[in-house]
């Protein structure tokens, strides 16, 4: 009897799981994926679309360089630092020229996507892999830019900059701890 | 019962034809082949990047653009198969496959007007790529090209579907989501390029 053969079968679900999963488990990295969809709502159009539009193209640049082993000094500490810069900008309500907003989120994104593009697993789910956790880095983006519209209310002013001085919080917290 | 029993027996031990990477088990044949594009992720990345490419460039009513292109990516497909017919078996058709779901992603998250002949040419190159990566895993010519032809269905189908899909998302917030995909899709074949590269 003639088998079929199934390179993709089955694992296909199961690298794409994998894959959502791989962002929403490192607290780290949810906490400056929010931080972007907050700060992007808050600085409105069109940092609201262009911040996650950079987001994973140069996060995809720093995944490269993860791969092919280039070293990037100081990964942690650029991903945490990712979480204080940012939520400080939230939290002071920094109101900077887009592309200078574009260049803080862009720079940040190559520690992430260094971060993530070395545990990128070989073999034939690698794509959904790399989907599912693009796709989650960006439904990180929306939860955040969901909140951030509360800016739009003054009451929902001091929440999102209430926000924005948690995750410095955190980002204090996750470099304490890489000392 | 036994005459139920003894087709079933027939249908379980005949051959079934696949592709070398198959959408489901047990999918064969024309249907195996009309599913794979969208079940495969890198081709359904490419295909959707590159309708998403032509719906940006104007209205649904710009008709040039919205059959040429199309066309385009038909006659890359035919061709590709064509070739694969002819025992041609590039090394890296998966690699041309991600590259085209890289550049198509990429353009569609910068979301600028192209020139005609770079929109016709990149969907020529979806079409021929994903063809390319599709060499069924049979024997016989005829199961093959059975299969081929469910290929070509499944990837027409899926080009016309997203097109359409593509091409009635008018609104601000909705072009912004395209973008936003198209930037999802460049940056998953980037990095899976990159990985197989690497190796």
């Amino acid at each position: 009897m003639a088998v079929p053969a199934h390179a993709h079968t089955g694992s296909v679900a199961g690298g794409f799981v994998g894959g959502l999963e791989h962002p929403v488990f490192g607290p780290d990295h949810v906490v400056a994926m929010v931080a972007v969809g907050l700060w992007g709502a808050f600085l409105g159009p069109p940092a609201i679309y262009l911040l996650p539009v950079v987001f994973p193209l140069v996060m995809a640049f720093g995944g490269v360089l993860g791969i092919l082993g280039v070293p990037l000094p100081g990964t942690e500490i650029g991903i945490a630092a990712s979480a204080i810069v940012l939520g400080l900008m939230v939290a002071t309500a920094a109101r900077p020229p887009i592309w200078v907003a574009a260049v803080i989120v862009g720079a940040f994104a190559i520690f992430h996507g260094h971060s993530h593009g070395a545990e990128l697993p070989p073999g034939a789910d690698a794509i959904a892999f790399s989907a599912g956790f693009v796709i989650a880095t960006g439904l990180l983006h929306l939860a955040g830019i969901a909140f951030g519209l509360l800016a739009h209310w003054p009451i929902g002013v001091i929440a999102v900059r209430t926000a924005g001085a948690l995750i410095t919080y955190a980002g204090l917290v996750f470099l304490s701890k890489l000392a | 019962m036994s005459a139920r029993i003894g087709i079933a027996l027939v249908f379980l031990l005949a051959p079934v034809a696949a592709l070398a990477h198959a959408p489901f088990s047990g999918a064969g044949g024309f249907y195996g082949g009309l599913l794979h594009p969208w079940f495969v992720p890198a081709h359904l990345m490419a295909i959707v990047a590159t309708a998403a490419v032509i719906a940006q460039q104007g209205s649904p009513w710009n008709w040039s653009m919205h059959w040429q292109a199309p066309t385009a990516f038909a006659i890359g497909l035919a061709a590709g198969f064509i070739a694969v017919a002819g025992a041609y078996a590039p090394e890296l058709s998966g690699e041309a496959v991600l590259a085209v779901a890289a550049i198509a992603g990429l353009l569609t998250a910068l979301a600028r007007p192209l020139r005609a002949i770079l929109v016709v040419a990149i969907s020529a190159a979806s079409g021929a790529a994903v063809a390319l990566d599709s060499p069924p895993d049979v024997i016989t010519l005829r199961e093959a090209i059975v299969i081929q032809l469910g290929t070509f269905c499944g990837a027409i189908l899926l080009m016309a579907a997203a097109l359409e899909g593509a091409s009635r998302l008018r609104r601000d917030w909705q072009r912004i989501g395209i973008r936003i995909l198209g930037s999802w899709i460049a940056a998953s074949a980037v990095l899976v390029l990159a990985l197989q590269l690497a190796k």
